[in-house]
């Protein structure tokens, strides 16, 4: 199953948004204005559609910055302790969301991806 | 009345007790399919009993508060399919809060508001996945006016208001509404225990001057399912024959 074409469509769906351009890149809030209630029926969504445990908080990212803050107030490396949080994202992408996080919501359709791909193998 | 219901299957917790045994044969009757919870074997045999009529025409299901393990069993299955959900479930602690006993204190509440908050996530979430679903919470109006000792008891049972309401209030409009009943003096259960301790006394403070019958209770929480009612989202209704409406 491709995966990003199926949350393409499941976005579409649900947010109503026939049309619009949908990336990896997309913000799901900064772009394309996801609500809580949108994000909890998407979560419900993709555990229906993929056949995947879903934690909303993880998927989220809802404690991204309380992970870090708290890693950094006990003095440990805070990618390391976000990782082990959030076992589905690259560094890389973590250290991403890091230097952005004053921007707002950072996740995007490919924190979903990664999500889903993680959870398939885990099952 | 025409009265038309969205939907088939009904979950109904703590289906053992009389008024949730009515509701069950008002359901039936009305072409609704119930599934009956029962935390034991006397519950489950009580639903037996009582809906031997209808064999065939409910489903009963192992779901004990106290017990956490009971809702991964055959819970969860039956939970992804319901239009409806009627909560009768209440766990009894009396005593005076201050003196109370803490091991108690921490238990009732972990039994009668964080389980039924991870009861309402998963009927809620399965009621999201169709964008459709009813939920009625049987409270009562001692939670509004409780007796000295019923404080916990009053506690647990706004609590619970709470959850409901905000539910049907973030969820409404994906379909899935809510809806809270009070009931005052019932002629069933707990309250027939304590009206003739009370030698009918209470009913006095009664505008209508009596409890009310069970099947008056069935009859409303059916019409709080269907169609008709689901402009009464988020809300508390009170159904005690005026008792609180007054000083």
């Amino acid at each position: 199953m491709d995966v990003f074409a199926e949350l393409r469509k499941i976005l579409e769906e649900l947010l109503d948004l026939e049309g619009k351009e949908i990336t990896m890149e997309t913000f799901l809030i900064q772009d394309l204005g996801a609500e809580s209630i949108d994000l909890l029926e998407l979560a419900v969504t993709i555990n229906s559609r993929f056949k995947v445990t879903v934690k909303d908080d993880e998927i989220f990212l809802t404690r991204f910055r309380l992970y870090s803050v708290e890693a950094k107030e006990q003095g440990r490396d805070v990618v390391h302790c976000v990782a082990a949080k959030y076992p589905f994202l690259t560094e890389a992408r973590i250290e991403e969301i890091m230097s952005h996080i004053k921007d707002g919501p950072q996740l995007k359709v490919r924190d979903l991806i990664s999500y889903v791909t993680h959870k398939s193998r885990e099952a | 009345m025409n009265i038309t219901f969205s939907g088939n299957r009904a979950l109904v917790l703590g289906g053992s007790c009389e008024i949730a045994r009515a509701v069950a044969r008002s359901m039936i009757r009305s072409d609704l399919f119930p599934i009956l919870t029962y935390r034991n074997d006397r519950g489950l045999n009580s639903i037996r009993e009582a809906l031997q009529p209808f064999y065939g025409r409910y489903e009963t299901c192992y779901l004990d508060f106290g017990d956490r393990d009971s809702l991964d069993s055959n819970f969860s299955h039956i939970c992804d399919d319901i239009s409806f959900l009627v909560d009768f479930v209440q766990g009894n602690y009396e005593s005076l809060i201050a003196g109370a006993d803490e091991e108690s204190v921490y238990g009732y509440f972990m039994e009668n508001i964080s389980f039924r908050a991870e009861v309402l996530k998963r009927a809620g979430r399965a009621m999201l996945k169709k964008r459709k679903g009813r939920l009625i919470y049987i409270s009562s109006s001692a939670a509004a006016r409780p007796n000295p000792g019923q404080g916990f008891y009053a506690a647990a049972k706004l609590a619970s208001e709470a959850l409901y309401r905000n539910l049907g209030l973030e969820l409404a409009e994906r379909g899935v509404t809510t809806a809270v009943l009070r009931p005052g003096y019932v002629e069933a259960g707990r309250g027939r225990i304590f009206l003739h301790k009370q030698d009918t006394k209470s009913l006095e403070s009664v505008p209508i001057k009596r409890a009310l019958t069970i099947d008056e209770i069935a009859e409303t929480i059916l019409f709080l399912l269907s169609d008709n009612a689901i402009g009464i989202n988020a809300t508390e209704i009170c159904m005690d024959g005026g008792l609180t409406a007054g000083k």
